[in-house]
C-alpha cells in the first residue's frame, strides 16, 4: 500500500480544528479514527493491482543515437477501474521516457502506453520493472505492486562512419575499372580479353593474343576477389581509455572509448570488403573470445557484426597476445588479411605482440590499427610555460613510443594506421584499398 | 533562470530575466514596506513614556513639569517607584497593566500621593472604594466641579472609563453614569483616578484644557515619580528584578500562556507530518542499478608522467624528449633515415638553414637545460630551427 498526499493535508487541516475545539484530545482522537477509517476504505475499493497482466511489443534492436518506442499493454481482468500512475523502470543509460504515466483501465478493459527509450549507449538494455499504483476513490491511499515485464533493446553501434562510404566505393568502383572515368582497372587479376579501343594503354596489349587474330586485342584486370579479411578487435584495458569528443550527444562525458572508435572503423571496412568481393569475419578478444563474426554472407555481413559487437565492453585486463595469434590462426587457414584493432601502447605491445608477431606475419598480411589521441597531440603543442612544456615533453615521449613501435611492427611487414579518433576509419579503409590495388591481399 | 541564447531567442530571454529581477525585487519591497505601513498608525513609541517623543508618548509633559520647577523621575519597576516615593512625591501610574497584585499593595503602601491614569489594575487596591461604572467615550468634556484643578483647566479630553467615588470623594468631567475624574484622601494620600491617561500624550497635550490640567495633576508635588512601563515585562514582573521581591506567584512561564489546544494541535501536525513523510518516503518501484563501464580517459596517463616531470623538475629527461621528437621530425625532411643520430640531423639542419652548425648542435644535443626557464626557451627554439627547416 502507499499514501497519497491528500492524507497528509487532511491531518494538516485536522489541526486547525483542533486549535479551535473545546475538547482538543478527542479531536486528535476521532482525526485518527477517521483518518484510518478513511484510509482503510480507500484501500478496500481500490481497483485490484495483483491480476494485472502485461505484455510488450516494440523493438528489439536499434541503433544508438535513434529513439525506439516500447510498447506496454495493461489488461485488468478485475471487476474494478484501476486507476493511478504507473512507472516503466528501465537501465537508467536506456533513457526510458516518460518516468512515469498516469494510468486508467477500466475494469475487464485494456490500455497500452507507450515508452521511448533513447539510450546513451552501446549494449544491451533491460526493462527492469513495472511498478502500478492504484488509488483508492477517495484519493486517500493506493494499492501497490511491482511486476516483471522483461524485454530487452539491443543498441547497435552507430555505424558513423558509413558516411565515408560512398567516395571509398567509388574508389573501389575505379580500381575495378568500372569506373565512368576513362581510367583503366588497376586490378592485378587477369579478367578477360578484348578489341583494343583508343584510349586503351598500349602496355595492356596482349601481343600474343593479337598475333592469333587479326585484331588488337588487350588484356582487361580486375582487382582480386573472394580474398578474406579477418577483422580482430582488441577488447583488453588498452580499449578502455576514452579519446576525442562523443560525437554522439549524451553519449559520453570524456569521450568514447576506443573500443567504440574502433568499431566504427570496422564496419567501414567490412561495409567496404563486402563490396569488394572480400569475405569478412570478425573477432573480439581478450583473453578469451568475447564475440565472433565467421561465414556471414555479404547481404547478412554488417547486421550480425552489430549485432555481436553491442554488448562488447572493454575488459579491465591485459590482453593476451598468444591468444589471440593462436585464436587467429585456427580461423585462418588459408592466407588473408588480419586487421587487428588496438593501441600501440609500447610496453603491452612489447610484452604481448612483438614476440608473438611473426608467426602472424609470416602467413597473413597483417594491418594493425589505432586510435591516436587528440589530447595529446594538443599537449604536445604546449609551449610558453613551464607546466606546458613539461607535459609536452610526456606527450612527446609518448609519440616518440608510439613511432617506435610502429617502426618495429613496419619491420615485420605490418601496415601500420594511427589516426585520430575521427579519421581512424577512413584511414583503415584508405589502407585496405591501397593494399587491394597494389594486389597484397 | 535562463541564460541568454543565441540568435532571435535572446530578446525574449532577456525579457523573461528583466522580469525575473523585477518581481524580486517587487516582493522585497513588498515585504519590507508592508510592516511599515501597517505599523505606522500605531508608531513604535511607548505610551505615555515621560522620554517618548512620539505622539503617543508624554516627553512634551515632561518637559513642561521640569519647566515649572518639578523633578520628575522616571522609574520602569514597582520597587523603583516605591523606593522613590517619599511624603512630599506624587506617584503617576500610566501603565500598569504589568503590575501584579503583590506589587499593587506595595505601591498603595508607598508614601505620598497617587495618581492613576488609564486602564489600572487591582484598582480595589490602589484606589479602595471607587468603582468601575462602565466605558465611556473619550472625548473633550466640561469639568462641571468644585476641583480648582479642573476648573481652572477646563474643557479637556477625558472619558475613557467612568468611577463612582467612595463618600467624600470629589468627581469631575462625568461621563455616562459616573465621573471620569475621582479624588479622595484616605490616610493622609491623595488619590487620584483618571479613566483615561491619552489628554497627557504628545498628541492631545496641546487642545483644549489638557496641557493645564495635566500639569496641575501631575505638578501638584515638588517631585513626580513616574512609574513607565518596563522595556521587558518578564523582566519586570520575574525573578530578574533588581529588588527581586516581583517574582510574585502569579509570574507564568511561556508555557502557560499558550492555550491549551495549541499542544494538540501540535501533537496532530506531528501525525500530518508523518503521514507526508509516510507518503513521500514510499517509492514506486524499485531502484534501478546498472553495471556501468569504467570512465578513464586515454590521456591520463600522459598527463601524470608531464605532472611527475613537472614536481621532479625533470628538465633532462623532458629535453631528451622534445629534442629526439624534434630531431626524428626533422630527419625525413633534411632527407636523412630514421636511424639518423642528433648530431647527423644537427648538421644537416645547420646546411640546410645556413645557421651556424655550433648552436643548432648544442640545440639538438647539449647539455640539459639548467632551469625551467631555459627548457621553455629550448621548447621555442627547436620549434623554430623545424620552422627555419620546414621553409628553407
Amino acid at each position: 500500500m502507499a499514501l497519497t498526499g491528500r492524507t497528509g493535508l487532511l491531518a494538516a487541516l485536522a489541526a486547525i480544528v483542533v486549535l479551535l475545539a473545546p475538547a482538543p484530545g478527542l479531536v486528535v482522537l476521532a482525526a485518527a479514527l477517521v483518518l484510518a477509517v478513511l484510509v482503510t476504505a480507500d484501500l478496500l475499493l481500490a481497483g485490484a493491482v495483483r491480476g494485472l497482466r502485461f505484455r510488450r511489443d516494440g523493438e528489439r534492436r536499434m541503433r544508438l543515437g535513434q529513439s525506439a518506442t516500447i510498447g506496454l499493454v495493461v489488461d485488468n481482468p478485475g471487476g474494478r477501474r484501476v486507476r493511478g500512475v504507473l512507472r516503466d523502470a528501465w537501465q537508467p543509460s536506456a533513457g526510458a521516457a516518460p518516468r512515469r504515466v498516469t494510468l486508467d483501465v477500466p475494469a475487464r478493459e485494456r490500455r497500452r502506453l507507450v515508452t521511448t527509450l533513447t539510450p546513451t549507449r552501446r549494449g544491451d538494455r533491460e526493462a527492469v520493472a513495472v511498478t502500478v499504483r492504484s488509488v483508492g476513490p477517495l484519493g486517500l491511499a493506493a494499492r501497490q505492486r511491482t511486476f516483471h515485464v522483461p524485454w530487452t533493446v539491443r543498441v547497435l553501434p552507430p555505424f558513423l562512419s558509413r558516411r565515408h562510404l560512398p567516395a571509398r566505393l567509388a574508389r573501389l568502383r575505379e580500381l575495378d575499372g568500372r569506373h565512368p572515368a576513362l581510367v583503366r582497372g588497376q586490378g592485378t587479376e587477369f579478367d578477360s580479353l578484348r578489341e583494343y579501343v583508343v584510349g586503351d594503354d598500349v602496355r595492356s596489349i596482349d601481343w600474343r593474343a593479337s598475333a592469333r587474330r587479326s585484331d588488337v586485342v588487350v588484356r582487361t584486370w580486375r582487382p582480386e576477389r573472394d580474398r578474406r579479411v579477418l577483422i580482430v578487435l582488441d577488447t583488453g584495458r588498452t580499449s578502455a581509455g576514452r579519446v576525442g569528443e562523443a560525437p554522439l550527444p549524451g553519449s559520453g562525458r570524456s569521450g568514447w572509448p576506443r573500443l567504440d572508435w574502433s568499431m566504427d572503423a570496422a564496419l567501414l571496412l567490412a561495409a567496404l570488403a563486402a563490396r569488394a568481393g572480400d569475405r569478412v569475419d570478425f573477432l573480439a578478444y581478450d583473453r578469451a573470445v568475447r564475440a565472433q563474426v565467421s561465414g556471414a554472407s555479404r547481404t547478412e555481413l554488417l547486421s550480425s557484426l552489430v549485432d555481436a559487437m553491442a554488448p562488447i565492453e572493454a575488459e579491465l585486463v591485459e590482453a593476451d597476445a598468444a591468444g589471440m595469434v593462436a585464436a587467429v590462426l585456427s580461423r585462418a587457414r588459408r592466407r588473408c588479411l588480419v586487421v587487428l584493432l588496438t593501441d600501440l601502447n609500447a610496453t603491452a605491445m612489447e610484452e604481448g605482440l612483438l614476440p608473438v608477431l611473426p608467426s602472424l606475419s609470416s602467413r597473413h598480411m597483417v594491418v594493425v590499427a589505432s586510435v591516436a589521441d587528440p589530447r595529446v597531440a594538443g599537449m604536445a603543442a604546449g609551449r610558453g610555460t613551464a607546466e606546458a612544456v613539461y607535459d609536452a615533453a610526456a606527450a612527446e615521449r609518448l609519440r616518440g613510443e608510439r613511432r617506435g613501435i610502429t617502426a618495429v611492427l613496419r619491420r615485420h611487414g605490418v601496415e601500420v594506421v594511427d589516426a585520430l579518433p575521427e579519421d581512424v576509419a577512413p584511414a583503415l579503409a584508405d589502407a585496405y584499398l591501397a593494399l587491394k590495388a597494389a594486389g597484397r591481399l | 533562470m535562463t541564460a541568454g541564447v543565441a540568435g532571435t531567442a535572446r530578446t525574449p530571454g532577456r525579457v523573461r530575466q528583466a522580469a525575473w529581477v523585477a518581481s524580486v525585487v517587487l516582493l522585497v519591497l513588498v515585504t519590507a514596506v508592508l510592516p511599515l505601513l501597517l505599523s505606522e498608525g500605531q508608531s513604535g513609541g511607548r505610551t505615555l513614556d515621560p522620554a517618548d517623543t512620539s505622539l503617543d508618548g508624554s516627553a512634551a509633559l515632561a518637559r513642561l513639569l521640569q519647566a515649572h520647577g518639578v523633578e520628575v523621575v522616571r522609574v520602569e519597576t514597582p520597587g523603583a517607584a516605591v523606593a522613590a516615593a517619599g511624603p512630599q512625591t506624587l506617584l503617576l501610574v500610566t501603565e500598569a497593566s504589568f503590575l501584579n497584585r503583590d506589587a499593587a499593595h506595595r505601591i498603595a503602601e508607598a508614601p505620598g500621593d497617587r495618581l492613576m491614569a488609564g486602564a489600572v489594575p487591582h484598582l480595589d487596591v490602589l484606589a479602595p472604594g471607587v468603582r468601575r461604572e462602565g466605558p465611556v467615550r473619550a472625548r473633550s468634556r466640561a469639568p462641571e466641579c468644585t476641583l480648582p484643578e479642573a476648573v481652572r483647566a477646563g474643557d479637556a479630553y477625558t472619558g475613557g472609563m467612568s468611577f463612582t467615588g467612595p463618600r467624600g470623594s470629589t468627581g469631575c468631567y462625568p461621563a455616562g453614569d459616573g465621573r471620569s475624574l475621582v479624588r479622595y484622601t484616605a490616610d493622609g494620600h491623595t488619590v487620584t483616578v483618571l479613566g483615561d491617561a491619552s489628554f497627557m500624550t504628545n498628541l492631545r497635550l496641546a487642545e483644549d484644557g489638557n496641557a493645564a490640567l495635566a500639569l496641575n495633576l501631575a505638578g501638584a508635588r515638588p517631585k513626580l515619580v513616574w512609574l513607565a512601563g518596563p522595556d521587558d515585562f518578564d523582566e519586570a514582573g520575574g525573578p530578574g528584578d533588581e529588588t527581586g521581591e516581583e517574582a510574585g506567584g502569579e509570574a507564568r512561564s511561556l508555557g502557560d500562556l499558550i492555550p491549551g489546544g495549541v499542544k494538540w494541535a501540535v501533537l496532530q501536525l506531528i501525525v500530518a507530518v508523518a503521514l507526508t513523510a509516510l507518503w513521500r518516503g514510499r517509492r514506486l518501484g524499485p531502484v534501478v542499478a546498472e553495471r556501468l563501464p569504467v570512465v578513464v580517459r586515454a590521456a591520463e596517463t600522459v598527463e601524470g608522467r608531464g605532472r611527475l616531470y613537472r614536481s621532479r623538475r625533470a628538465r633532462d629527461r623532458a629535453a631528451l624528449a622534445l629534442r629526439a621528437a624534434a630531431a626524428d621530425r626533422l630527419a625525413p625532411r633534411l632527407g636523412l633515415p630514421r636511424t639518423a643520430t642528433p648530431e647527423e640531423v644537427a648538421v644537416a639542419a645547420a646546411a640546410r638553414t645556413g645557421r651556424d652548425p655550433e648552436p643548432v648542435l648544442t640545440l639538438l644535443c647539449g647539455p640539459p637545460p639548467g632551469d625551467d626557464t631555459a627548457l621553455v626557451t629550448l621548447a621555442a627554439h627547436l620549434d623554430s630551427l623545424e620552422r627555419q627547416v620546414r621553409d628553407s
